[in-house]
C-alpha cells in the first residue's frame, strides 16, 4: 500500500514536471581556456588599412579608459561569464565594466526602430531550436569595444546571431556568433567561442576602474599620440 | 523489495527539481511606487521612522546643514578603491529592477551596468572574510525559500563609499548600512502584478531597535533596462556631473 501511494506521487509529480518542456539549462559561471575560440578571419568589404587599423585601436582604447561599459560581443571574450536563465529571459554578467546582458525569452519582438535605444549590447530575444538556445541581437550604439574577433567591427546596423549548445553532458558551452553587416562583411562572419564550466566565480564580481587614474590613461593612450 | 527501493530514490532524485518549480518565479522588471510625493528624497524616506542612536541623529543634522549651505553635490572622485553600488538607493530606484531568478542565484539588475547577485547555492557569508574579498555597496546577499517568500540576508556592506554628502550609505529615513549592519528582505509576489520587499536593518550603531519598512514594486510588461549615456569623453560632462546645481545663496 505504501508503495503504491510513492509510485503514485512520483508519477504525478514527473507528469507535473513533464508539462514544462525540457530544455536545456545553459545557466552556469563559464571560462574560456587557452584553446576556446575558433575564429576564422573575416570577409570585409573595405580593406583594412594600418590608418584605419589605428583608428579602430585608439576608439577601443578610448572607451576602455573611461571605464564605460564595453558591450558586446567583448563581455563573451572575458571570463569567467556568469549565465543566468529563466523562463523569460536570460542574463548575462561580466567582471569587465559592462551593463548587464538580458536576452528576452518572454515572446517579445524586437522593438521598432524608431522605439529602439540603442546600446552597447544591444537588444536581445532569444528561441530555442531544438537543444540551441538562438538569440537575435540588433540596436547596437558604437560605444565601448567595437572590433570584432576576426576583423570587421561591430556597428549601429550590425545584425548577430548567435547559438548557444550545451556539450561534453553541460560541462561544455559552445557559443556560435555570427555577425552581419551589409557595410562591413563580405559575408555573415561566423566564429565559435568553448566555454569550460566552473563550480563557482571567486574574488571580485566586478573588476576595478578608475578613470582618474592618469598613469593607467597614459598607458592605454600612449600608443596613439594622446 | 528491490521495485521500492527504485521508486523511493526515484522519488528522492526527483523531489529537488519539482519542489523549486512549486516556488514563485518572480522574474521581470519591477517598478517601485512611488507614495505620491514625487520628489524622489522624499519618497525614499517615506518610510515608519526608526529610532536612531544620539550618534547618528547628531551626524544627521550635520548633513542637513551642510545640504542647506550647498553641500548637494557628490564630487568625491571614483577612484578603483571605491565599492561599486549603494544598496538602499539602488532598491528605491526610479528605473524599474530587473529580476532573473534562477536556483542557485538570483540576479538583480538595476538602472544601468553593474547587478547586485543573490546566492541561492547553500553558501554562507565567508568568502567575505577572505583576503581579497571586494567589499561592495550592494553587499554579499544570500537568499532561501519560506513557503512562497524569498528571504535575503545580506551584510558586508562598506564603512565608507565615494560620496563626500553620505561618506556612509543612507538608509531611508536616516539610518546607515554599512560594515557593522545586517539586512533582511523579504520578496513577496502579492499577485502576477505587484511584489513587496520587506527590509529590516539591524545595526547597534546605528538603530536603537531594527528598523522594518516595505517597499511596493509593480510589473512593467516588456520593459527594457536602461543603459547610462553619459560620455565621460566629453569636456562638458564634468561640468554637467558636478555644477549643474547651483549652491544656495548664503546668509
Amino acid at each position: 500500500m505504501k508503495t503504491f501511494f510513492i509510485a503514485t506521487s512520483f508519477l504525478v509529480g514527473t507528469l507535473g514536471w513533464a508539462q514544462t518542456p525540457a530544455r536545456p539549462d545553459i545557466t552556469g559561471y563559464w571560462e574560456l581556456g587557452f584553446d576556446s575560440a575558433s575564429v576564422p578571419p573575416a570577409s570585409l568589404v573595405q580593406p583594412v588599412t594600418p590608418a584605419i587599423e589605428r583608428e579602430q585601436m585608439r576608439h577601443d582604447a578610448e572607451w576602455i579608459r573611461y571605464c564605460v561599459p564595453l558591450g558586446m560581443p567583448y563581455i563573451l571574450s572575458q571570463s569567467p561569464l556568469d549565465i543566468r536563465q529563466s523562463p523569460t529571459v536570460t542574463a548575462m554578467v561580466s567582471r569587465v565594466p559592462s551593463s548587464t546582458r538580458y536576452v528576452f525569452t518572454d515572446g517579445r519582438k524586437h522593438p521598432e526602430k524608431e522605439d529602439l535605444d540603442p546600446t552597447s549590447n544591444g537588444h536581445s530575444i532569444g528561441r530555442w531550436e531544438g537543444d540551441a538556445f538562438v538569440v537575435d541581437t540588433i540596436g547596437f550604439n558604437d560605444r565601448g569595444v567595437s572590433r570584432l574577433p576576426g576583423g570587421g567591427v561591430r556597428t549601429p546596423d550590425s545584425h548577430l546571431t548567435e547559438r548557444y549548445r550545451l556539450m561534453d553532458n553541460g560541462n561544455r558551452l559552445s557559443v556560435t556568433l555570427t555577425w552581419e553587416d551589409p557595410k562591413v562583411f563580405q559575408k555573415p562572419h561566423t566564429y565559435e567561442y568553448r566555454y569550460y564550466r566552473i563550480p563557482k566565480i571567486t574574488g571580485a564580481r566586478v573588476l576595478p576602474c578608475d578613470t582618474g587614474d592618469q598613469e593607467r590613461a597614459k598607458f592605454l593612450m600612449s600608443a596613439f599620440g594622446n | 523489495m528491490r521495485f521500492t527501493q527504485y521508486l523511493l530514490a526515484a522519488v528522492a532524485l526527483s523531489s529537488p527539481v519539482w519542489a523549486q518549480s512549486n516556488v514563485p518565479d518572480l522574474s521581470g522588471m519591477w517598478l517601485v511606487q512611488d507614495p505620491g510625493s514625487g520628489s524622489f528624497e522624499e519618497w525614499f524616506a517615506n518610510v515608519p521612522k526608526p529610532e536612531l542612536r544620539p550618534a547618528i541623529v547628531e551626524d544627521n543634522k550635520k548633513l542637513e546643514a551642510a545640504a542647506k549651505a550647498g553641500a548637494v553635490v557628490n564630487t568625491a572622485r571614483r577612484t578603483a578603491a571605491c565599492p561599486i553600488g549603494n544598496f538602499p538607493l539602488m532598491m528605491a530606484s526610479s528605473p524599474a529592477l530587473n529580476l532573473v531568478q534562477t536556483r542557485d542565484e538570483i540576479l538583480l539588475g538595476a538602472e544601468s551596468n553593474r547587478a547586485r547577485f543573490i546566492y541561492m547555492d547553500g553558501r554562507d557569508h565567508s568568502e567575505t572574510k577572505e583576503p581579497g574579498y571586494r567589499v561592495s555597496g550592494l553587499g554579499h546577499s544570500v537568499g532561501r525559500w519560506e513557503g512562497n517568500t524569498l528571504v535575503v540576508d545580506t551584510m558586508a556592506f562598506p564603512a565608507q563609499v565615494c560620496d563626500n554628502r553620505h561618506p556612509q550609505m543612507a538608509t531611508p529615513a536616516g539610518g546607515r548600512a554599512k560594515e557593522t549592519t545586517r539586512l533582511t528582505e523579504r520578496f513577496q509576489l502579492v499577485n502576477h502584478d505587484e511584489l513587496t520587499i520587506t527590509f529590516t536593518y539591524e545595526d547597534d550603531t546605528v538603530f536603537v531597535k531594527p528598523h522594518t519598512f516595505t517597499y511596493k514594486f509593480k510589473r512593467v510588461p516588456e520593459g527594457t533596462p536602461f543603459e547610462s549615456a553619459d560620455d565621460p569623453r566629453d569636456t562638458a560632462f564634468e561640468k554637467r556631473q558636478y555644477g549643474s546645481v547651483e549652491t544656495p545663496k548664503q546668509k
